[in-house]
């Protein structure tokens, strides 16, 4: 983990509200994972927040996050020319481990495919990945050239404007008995992870499920518990250090 | 080099930068970042006697040039803290303090006797907006404020104790007296104001709390002139914070009459913030040609 200085090479829209930003660090980082994140200042000095972003590319000192506009802070960031320098500290969190596993499902909403995006890039060499992916309407549709990595690749969208109609979860459940998956890798907003959660344990599905949860961070590394899940057990982790990735049983949704 | 150190109550700093309560843990995460042992000390976490599970989230919010946190106080308990974090901090060298809340008077005594002898200083937080029992409840009013310093000071035959004072008051300078009278050996100020963000497409305030305490560079002139009016209205030491973000900034709160500084929404802004400002306070006195920081404390004349 170290604070980066990093210039804006590329910073354009993909799809409707969502940009890709390239950018360079001054500096080799050490290795980025796929589903570790950054906390990237906005550029703007009145706002004192970072942003936190999961990785969706990582190269050399190359990195690309794709963010989608929620707030000022992200609006602020789409403003922001190529050539201008933001301060980012990575690599952050812990990553999608998938070091013993041949085939994975990937289950993705929405801007939850980013740090997908990057797991699939790290490992499809090795693991077939057979992906979910549900996104609102075709204009929401992004990324497929890095989806199409996957094994398979099964894209849907909300009103069928794209793909199937339904959502990311539904499709990967009708599908379930017919794939193999010795894991399932999961990240969206938190109403599909929620029915994930659901949809498994009606189906009595004992694939190991991992999920990337969001929340909105301060330090972004640990230290001031601003950014906590609920734990099964009934405590707190946090998203930040202890996540952003959760075997799916540990965590409420 | 100008000479960055201070004492405080006898506590000696290597320099008067601390990080400020709740926005560093207990250390070991910044540590990964820097060695946290070129800091003049920390103010841990706020701790109970028992653990603390804390609000709901969201936690956070922002508004421009400011923060909002309504953590709630979670934290693994003061025995955790003495056994898991104490020894990874005093092997770091800088100053302990210890940030201790409670939910009554006697949580007060019973919290400082654990830490007398182990911390290198106790910080009494009595003026945290984020939990509903306690905390501010003691902060806001003279009477109180005296009662829960003389409780905790009893506890404490060893260790120096700081009391943490709000903003959210009406006349800084009688709390700090307060304090002072109640047995305190240091004030430390301003804790954050309570303040409210509002999502106005939900119509909901953005922190699950509601309200949270309102921290960041935009409250620094807010705390100067607390800090201003409490040095001025004491003559124990005072530890200034509220907005800190570089070298000048220390030496503001210096010449308001704060013995020390701590630095909390900054880390969030900059992670490597402390060391930058440490750096920063020692040039400008340099370019100065000022021998001492101690030179700079209670410089200000009023117009």
């Amino acid at each position: 983990m170290k604070d980066y200085t990093a210039t804006v090479r590329q910073n354009e829209k993909i799809a409707e509200n969502i940009f890709m930003m390239k950018l360079s660090l001054h500096g080799e980082p050490e290795k980025i994972h796929g589903g570790q994140f950054v906390n990237l200042s906005t550029g703007d000095n009145s706002l004192l927040l970072r942003r936190p972003f999961g990785v969706c590319k990582a190269e050399g000192n190359e990195i690309t996050l794709c963010y989608q506009i929620k707030g000022e802070g992200t609006l602020k960031l789409s403003a922001t020319p190529a050539g201008a320098q933001l301060k980012v500290l990575l690599p952050l969190g812990n990553w999608f481990d998938l070091e013993s596993y041949k085939n994975v499902v990937v289950v993705g909403g929405g801007v939850g495919i980013f740090p997908l995006i990057a797991a699939i890039r790290e490992y499809c060499d090795r693991v077939n990945f057979h992906s979910f992916i549900g996104f609102r309407n075709k204009n929401a549709v992004c990324l497929l050239d890095e989806l199409e990595k996957s094994k398979t690749l099964t894209v849907v969208t909300d009103d069928g404007s794209f793909g199937g109609k339904g959502n990311a979860v539904q499709a990967y459940i009708q599908r379930a008995g017919e794939i193999e998956a010795d894991a399932v890798i999961a990240c969206g907003p938190p109403v599909m992870l929620k029915a994930l959660k659901s949809e498994i344990a009606s189906h009595g599905i004992k694939t190991p499920c991992f999920v990337s949860l969001e929340e909105r961070m301060g330090c972004g590394m640990g230290a001031c518990l601003v950014c906590v899940c609920k734990t099964a057990d009934g405590g707190n982790a946090r998203v930040c250090r202890d996540g952003p990735i959760f075997p799916i049983e540990e965590v409420q949704l | 080099m100008a000479d960055l150190q201070v004492e405080i109550c006898g506590v000696k700093f290597k320099n008067p930068v601390i990080a400020a309560s709740g926005t560093f843990g207990f250390g070991r995460e910044y540590n990964l970042l820097y060695d946290i042992s070129q800091l003049g000390g920390i103010s841990t976490k706020g701790m109970t006697l028992e653990p603390r599970n804390g609000n709901p989230t969201p936690r956070i919010a922002e508004g421009k040039s400011v923060i909002l946190n309504a953590v709630g106080l979670q934290n693994p308990g003061a025995d955790y803290f003495i056994r898991n974090d104490l020894p990874f901090l005093k092997s770091k060298g800088l100053v302990v303090i210890a940030n201790v809340a409670g939910k009554t008077l006697e949580d007060y005594g019973e919290i400082c006797a654990k830490l007398d002898g182990l911390a290198d200083m106790v910080e009494l937080n009595i003026s945290c907006p984020n939990v509903k029992a306690g905390g501010m409840a003691f902060g806001i009013r003279p009477e109180s404020i005296l009662k829960v310093t003389q409780i905790s000071k009893k506890s404490l035959k060893r260790t120096p104790l700081i009391v943490k004072l709000s903003p959210n008051v009406e006349s800084i300078a009688v709390n700090a007296q307060a304090a002072e009278s109640g047995g305190a050996d240091c004030v430390s100020l301003i804790n954050t104001l309570t303040g409210m963000v509002i999502d106005i497409e939900k119509r909901k305030p953005l922190l699950a709390n509601n309200t949270g305490g309102v921290s960041g560079a935009g409250i620094k002139p807010i705390a100067v002139r607390m800090v201003y009016e409490a040095a001025h209205a004491v003559k124990i030491p005072v530890i200034g914070m509220g907005g800190i973000t570089c070298g000048k900034d220390v030496i503001e709160f210096m010449m308001a009459g704060a013995s020390a500084v701590q630095v909390g929404t900054a880390n969030f802004t900059d992670a490597n913030a402390m060391p930058r400002i440490i750096a920063e306070t020692g040039r400008w006195l340099d370019e100065r040609k000022i021998a001492s920081v101690k030179q700079i404390i209670n410089t200000v004349t009023l117009n």
